[in-house]
């Protein structure tokens, strides 16, 4: 994945260098084309010199001074020269083409104008040339400084554009961090991002319209929660207070005492139920706050100190090993508490006397994770399958609790985005790892 | 002391008057939300136990109603409904404490008591039962000018049975008041009688324990009588 701003400036990069290719191919003909214009305008500009002297001085200026007949000039580097001599030619010349001259026994290509005219019926045919070498050095230079300013309009606007493309992004960044931190949706935070983009302004009223909608249907969850634990909990309130009072009166005999006392526990076996039901609804709907900051490792060493008593009333070891410490963020404590005081208290319930129990805390790929091994009974892989799925796992063992605890603490991990993973094999142990999010 | 329980379920409210009468306390029974607030305004009342859900009353109006007079009763929530918020609400708006239903009646009144205490600053006495002092205020028990070591749990379960001497608690009772944070599900009768096998280990090298006594079937109790 590719974040948005670098993806923009790679494609301004991009364009500007296929640009950039482009007229590196095509400069040096442009250039040459320029060259050749701009070289003949200045041997015709030089012509036109030659004539002005010639038809205010006379030939003679030229044809006196040199050999006999002829004339010819170059300067020291022997980049441009000049000649005039007498000719007999049939026809008139006048043009420019590129020829080889030898000049003191060195031979370079010119660019020459061939010129013919006539002084007092004698014809004679002036050349004037300039070294191709001299014209393709121009060119080069011309070439060299292109390529340097290319390359630093490349650097500079690269910079340029990822700063502006970090800019122009900045406020979506901004509405990802809110929702990153929005940990229910009645806290999605009501001030819109600075911004003039319209698209971000309009994400983010969105997400407040959807976080509201979500808001709306956690409401009216818990209202039916709130009337269905009404309903459900008077009635068995009302029989428990019938027969703690029938059991205090002192008036039971011994028999009817027990008989009461049997029947007070399945009356709370009942409120275990449906309170247990109506915890997963309530924190399925969010009505637990997720708020709090505290230590894991402070939380497990709680759990265990809470059932050091039990384990070492069957005679099993609860060993901790917890040298890898997380401050948890944006939680519940007492949620987590009674997860993993649900996981432990299982652990020794399913683990024959003299067994052992580990909890231990690491860290897997950067992921914190709580693992609690124990040498118990294990399960076999059709109950572990249906191991969080409500009342799936009452009749395994009956005589030990409702069976909703499990889906009780997955539930409470799903609401802190903890990843449950369990293994198990019958007759040598379990073990569940709490992955916490990074 | 006087009290005011307000409820609408009127077979709840019986039981409840039935057993704090039996605590020897002097209760009045209001049904309906009308009845109750005119109730509070002309008597005296030490407590009120106030049901949140009333047909005709926000029972929060209620407490805010009576939190209002001179002298103002405590007031203990009882609710069925068990919304984290509702008592957060209650517990803001100036309640002493708050029961979810179905509650225990022995936990009512030890709540009751405790409430009692803390709002008319009854100093707590300590308490003698064989030959080991109970001392509440600093919760620790001795042995003559021994102190006998014992856990939290340990002395929360040794105090409730003490508070409701000569009368069986069930194992439900027991748990509910000492591991009441946690959630219903984690409930094990075995709890309890770990803690009492473990109460009775301590105690017992000091001094003999025959009053922890374990009515079959049912639960323990504290009894000095043979």
């Amino acid at each position: 994945m590719i974040k948005l701003r670098y993806k923009l400036s790679l494609f301004n990069i991009l364009s500007k260098l296929i640009f950039g290719v482009l007229f590196l191919i095509l400069m040096p003909m442009i250039l040459e084309r320029v060259n050749t214009i701009q070289t003949d305008n200045q041997l015709i500009e030089k012509r036109e010199q030659v004539i002005d002297i010639i038809s205010q001085w006379g030939v003679e200026r030229f044809t006196d001074s040199g050999y006999e007949n002829a004339f010819g000039s170059y300067n020291i580097l022997k980049e441009e020269y000049i000649s005039l001599e007498k000719v007999e030619l049939e026809h008139n010349w006048n043009f420019i083409e590129v020829t080889r001259r030898m000049i003191d026994n060195q031979i370079i290509d010119y660019r020459v104008l061939n010129y013919s005219f006539y002084v007092d019926g004698q014809m004679y045919l002036l050349e004037i040339g300039k070294s191709l070498a001299s014209i393709q050095q121009t060119e080069k230079n011309i070439q060299k400084f292109t390529l340097v300013f290319l390359a630093v309009f490349l650097v500079f606007s690269t910079i340029f554009d990822i700063v502006f493309a970090t800019k122009l992004i900045h406020p979506l960044e901004k509405i990802i961090k809110k929702l990153k931190n929005t940990p229910t949706p009645s806290l999605y935070g009501k001030a819109t991002p600075n911004t003039t983009t319209s698209e971000f302004v309009y994400l983010d009223k969105t997400l407040e319209e959807l976080m509201q909608k979500i808001e709306d249907l956690f409401q009216k969850e818990r209202q039916i929660t709130s009337n269905i634990s009404h309903e459900l909990l008077t009635p068995v309130s009302i029989a428990r207070g019938i027969l703690e009072n029938l059991l205090s009166s002192g008036e039971l005999n011994e028999e009817a005492a027990i008989k009461t006392e049997e029947s007070l526990r399945t009356l709370y076996r009942l409120k275990t139920m449906v309170n247990s039901l109506l915890l997963i609804a309530r924190v399925e709907s969010h009505q637990y706050l997720r708020n709090e900051s505290f230590s894991m490792v402070e939380l497990i060493n709680e759990v265990k100190s809470e059932l050091d008593i039990i384990a070492e009333d069957k005679d099993i070891a609860l060993d901790t090993d917890l040298k890898e410490e997380k401050w948890v963020k944006n939680a519940n404590r007492s949620l987590l508490f009674n997860m993993f005081y649900n996981i432990v208290n299982n652990a020794i319930k399913f683990t024959p006397q003299k067994g052992k129990i580990f909890l231990t805390s690491g860290t897997i790929n950067t992921q914190f994770f709580i693992s609690i091994r124990d040498t118990g009974i294990g399960m076999s892989p059709e109950i572990l399958e249906n191991l969080f799925m409500r009342f799936k796992n009452r009749s395994a063992h009956p005589e030990n609790g409702t069976g909703i605890g499990l889906a009780i603490s997955k539930t409470i991990a799903d609401f802190h985005s903890i990843e449950i993973h369990v293994e198990s094999e019958p007759g040598k142990g379990t073990e569940f790892i709490f992955k916490f999010p990074s | 002391m006087n009290v005011l329980i307000v409820e609408d379920e009127v077979k709840m409210a019986e039981e409840m008057a039935a057993f704090l009468t039996r605590e020897h306390f002097l209760c009045e029974i209001a049904t309906i939300g009308v009845e109750a607030s005119e109730k509070i305004a002309v008597n005296l009342y030490d407590f009120v136990l106030l049901d949140l859900g009333l047909p005709d009353y926000n029972g929060l109006d209620l407490l805010k109603e009576g939190k209002m007079l001179d002298t103002p009763p405590a007031f203990i929530i009882i609710t069925a409904r068990g919304a984290v918020e509702e008592k957060v609400k209650g517990l803001n708006i100036g309640a002493d404490d708050y029961l979810a239903k179905p509650f225990s009646l022995v936990e009512l009144n030890a709540r009751i008591q405790a409430v009692a205490r803390r709002k008319f600053k009854i100093e707590s006495s300590d308490i003698q039962i064989g030959e080991f002092l109970v001392k509440t205020d600093n919760r620790i028990v001795k042995h003559k000018e021994k102190t006998v070591e014992l856990t939290r749990k340990e002395f929360d379960l040794l105090l409730y049975l003490l508070l409701n001497k000569e009368k069986t608690l069930t194992r439900v009772q027991l748990y509910e008041h000492i591991w009441g944070n946690l959630f219903d599900d984690q409930y094990d009768s075995n709890f309890i009688d770990v803690h009492i096998k473990n109460l009775r280990k301590k105690l017992s090298p000091h001094a003999p324990v025959d009053w922890i006594k374990t009515t079959r079937g049912v639960g323990y109790k504290i009894s000095e009588e043979e």
